[in-house]
């Protein structure tokens, strides 16, 4: 225990609570500050810049996993059969996950989405004449929300262990019945699953607000094409790093701890009645 | 998270070096730091930014001061100009900075007035510099910055392609004229070749516009904007004709230009720049078949160029450096030892000592800038004093706000208004 008090305390705790005493001060990152109670706080609510990367933000967060997590459910699915070599192409579909997240592969992202890159020149043979992704800023984000996609293997896993759980006696006395396809999966996966999918949606909503690496790489601190791809992290970033305006940069990661606190408390509220416990009443 | 690759290695080579400073101890019996010779040597670092070109001409100097200062190793790293700053002001942060660092007159008082530079007086050797070139590298009377090489501002432009359209830039015309010239040589050119760029995104074009008018961006003391709203939306209205009739290149094809640039890629025949970026266009313009010119730039006035000799580069020592003695070494010889300045050649402008300037190999390029430099200098007038700390900043939004112009995500009125709530904000941030 020991090791991982210090540890939790040094690294976690510390920084946290001094960030939070940071952001009722004007502290500058060279020169120190002093006390100026909340207004960061209502300064923040004054700031353009605070409504536009709010924006961006949710849009992504909207997009982003919903297609994601029907995404690796589908591959879920499709990998919980039983065949051979299945194996393999668990770990195959599971790969890009342990890469997205990096460098190189937010490098090769901006090659792919350049005007005349791969993906301009697949659209432009289908009368697109929107360019590439990377200079339009009205669909730049979703280079983004394809690189989460692309990057499905946690949720995956996850819903794989979930469906591998479903008791197969239900599918059989469904059979049975004579139930169909889609109603075994309506009536009887889902609702199986669905403790699982809430812990999905929740851990990507909490990730997806959190978004920064790619978002840097892709769009630079000025969320390039024309602040599209400019998101609250980014933001906090610029402002801490860059202006040195540690106090402000402070206040803004507390209402983005708030907000994801919040949308977390009303997963947990919706959850009440849309999770499924095998063997609960209903 | 970005992880540095400098950060990264300094890591292992701070391991490293403890670990031969511990093995160093044992047979030394008590040992303060590296003793600077080939066996023990004193490692520092230096960084700037540039191109793979830079870096190899630059990379050749050093080795040439190690094996002269077997003592001394060096560890290099270059970047491309907004990331270099991204990093290094990270690193200041850290105080982190390496030993010596490339500067940039817009980032002196950022860097000078935390604190984060050592006073270079008697350290580096400073007898040599042309007359003047030493006055901006001075933050509170103490010398920071020895610069590198001298420029100012002008219109670099394709002889032949103008020449072919016969459109002419005699000195002394006007904004006007340079529109009419660029929407000229664009109508002679073919698809996805344009007459000029968008000058309108960079503050220091502005601030050329604003000294033609006897005005400056940034008022006396450094602590707001030294024009209006009015003004700025008169700047950034400036070229909205010449994007209505498709005679610059639209910014979702520019935007996608960098790290290369409309020059290099045969795209666009005049830019307002730095007199020594010649250098490193033209022989690209050369090899595409065009001829690359310096012209002086447009004006409001012809009697008032609004030029000044600003230093293209500084070198600097970081307040963090343990070896400061070593680091000085090391910019006295990249601007003092004649084999040094053979090699770096005019890479990053006409050298600003004496014995620099005797011993660089004027090539045909580098004398189109000194004669450029001759030619204007009767407009010189004094340098605006260092600008404010928050400037990078502050030409960061110049160059993203308008953007949001060009995209048409905001009106020129909301555009401006942004950029002066920012610019405020960030001033009142540093004072």
């Amino acid at each position: 225990m020991i090791p991982w008090i210090i540890g939790t305390a040094v690294l976690t705790v510390g920084p946290m609570a001094w960030s939070l005493y940071l952001s009722f001060t004007d502290y500058h990152l060279i020169r120190g500050g002093e006390w100026i109670g909340l207004q960061n706080y209502t300064a923040i609510f004054d700031d353009p810049m605070f409504y536009r990367t709010v924006r961006v933000t949710l849009l992504y967060v909207l997009i982003a996993v919903p297609v994601k997590l029907v995404a690796s459910l589908l591959v879920a699915i499709l990998l919980s059969q039983h065949r051979r070599g299945m194996g393999f192409y668990r770990a195959a579909f599971y790969m890009p996950s342990l890469i997205a997240m990096s460098v190189g592969v937010a490098l090769i992202w901006k090659a792919l989405f350049s005007n005349g890159g791969v993906q301009d020149g697949i659209m432009s043979s289908f009368g697109w004449e929107g360019g590439g992704f990377l200079g339009n800023p009205s669909v730049s984000i979703l280079m983004l929300v394809l690189l989460a996609v692309w990057s499905f293997g946690a949720p995956m896993v996850i819903f794989l262990a979930g469906l591998m759980q479903v008791p197969q006696e239900l599918y059989e006395a469904a059979d049975v019945d004579g139930a169909g396809r889609w109603s075994k999966f309506v009536r009887i996966t889902l609702p199986m699953l669905s403790p699982v999918i809430f812990f999905n949606v929740l851990m990507e909503t909490v990730g997806a607000f959190q978004l920064f690496g790619p978002a840097y790489i892709i769009g630079g601190e000025s969320g390039a094409p024309a602040w599209s791809t400019l998101f609250y992290t980014v933001r906090i970033y610029t402002l801490a790093f860059t202006d040195f305006r540690m106090g402000y940069a402070s206040a803004y990661a507390w209402l983005l701890v708030l907000a994801v606190g919040l949308v977390t408390v009303i997963m947990f509220r919706a959850a009440k009645r849309l999770v499924f416990y095998a063997g609960e009443d209903r | 998270m970005i992880r540095h690759p400098y950060r990264a290695k300094r890591r292992t080579l701070l391991t490293g070096a403890t670990a031969a400073a511990a093995l160093g101890a044992t047979a030394a019996c008590g040992d303060d730091g590296p003793a600077g010779t080939a066996e023990d040597p004193i490692n520092i670092s230096f960084e700037w930014w540039g191109d793979e070109a830079r870096a190899e001409i630059t990379q050749e100097a050093v080795d040439l001061f190690q094996k002269k200062h077997e003592g001394i190793k060096v560890r290099t790293n270059f970047s491309d100009f907004p990331t270099y700053w991204e990093s290094m002001t990270t690193r200041m942060a850290g105080k982190d900075l390496p030993d010596v660092l490339n500067m940039d007159y817009s980032r002196l008082l950022q860097f000078g007035s935390n604190g984060m530079l050592m006073p270079l007086d008697g350290l580096v050797d400073t007898s040599d510099f042309l007359e003047g070139f030493l006055d901006t590298g001075y933050v509170n009377d103490e010398l920071v910055a020895v610069p590198i090489a001298g420029n100012t501002l002008g219109l670099l432009y394709r002889s032949d392609w103008y020449g072919q359209a016969e459109v002419d830039l005699e000195a002394g015309y006007s904004w006007e004229d340079y529109h009419r010239a660029i929407q000229d040589v664009t109508a002679s050119l073919g698809d996805e070749q344009w007459g000029g760029g968008d000058f309108a995104g960079q503050y220091h074009f502005m601030e050329l516009w604003l000294r033609q008018q006897g005005g400056s961006f940034y008022t006396e003391d450094g602590t707001a904007l030294n024009f209006d709203k009015a003004r700025l939306i008169e700047w950034w209205s400036m070229n909205e004709p010449l994007h209505a009739e498709g005679a610059v290149p639209p910014i979702s094809v520019s935007s996608q230009w960098a790290p290369e640039n409309g020059f290099v890629l045969d795209k666009i025949g005049a830019d307002l720049g730095w007199d020594n970026f010649l250098a490193w266009y033209a022989p690209a313009v050369a090899e595409n078949g065009g001829t690359l010119t310096l012209a002086a730039p447009p004006s409001l006035d012809p009697g008032n160029l609004g030029l000044y000799l600003k230093p293209s580069m500084q070198l600097c020592i970081a307040a963090n450096s343990e070896f400061p003695e070593a680091s000085a070494k090391l910019i006295d010889f990249l601007l003092t030892d004649p084999e040094a300045i053979a090699i770096l050649g005019t890479n990053r402008g006409i050298p600003a000592t004496n014995v620099g300037r005797e011993n660089v190999e004027i090539d045909e390029v580098s004398q189109q800038v000194l004669d450029y430099e001759a030619e204007v200098e009767q407009y010189l007038t004094s340098p605006p004093p260092p600008p404010p700390s928050a400037t990078g900043s502050i030409e960061v939004k110049f160059a993203e706000i308008y953007e949001q112009v060009l995209y048409g995500e905001l009106a020129t009125a909301d555009a401006v208004d942004t950029f002066f709530t920012e610019a405020e904000t960030l001033l009142a941030a540093e004072q």
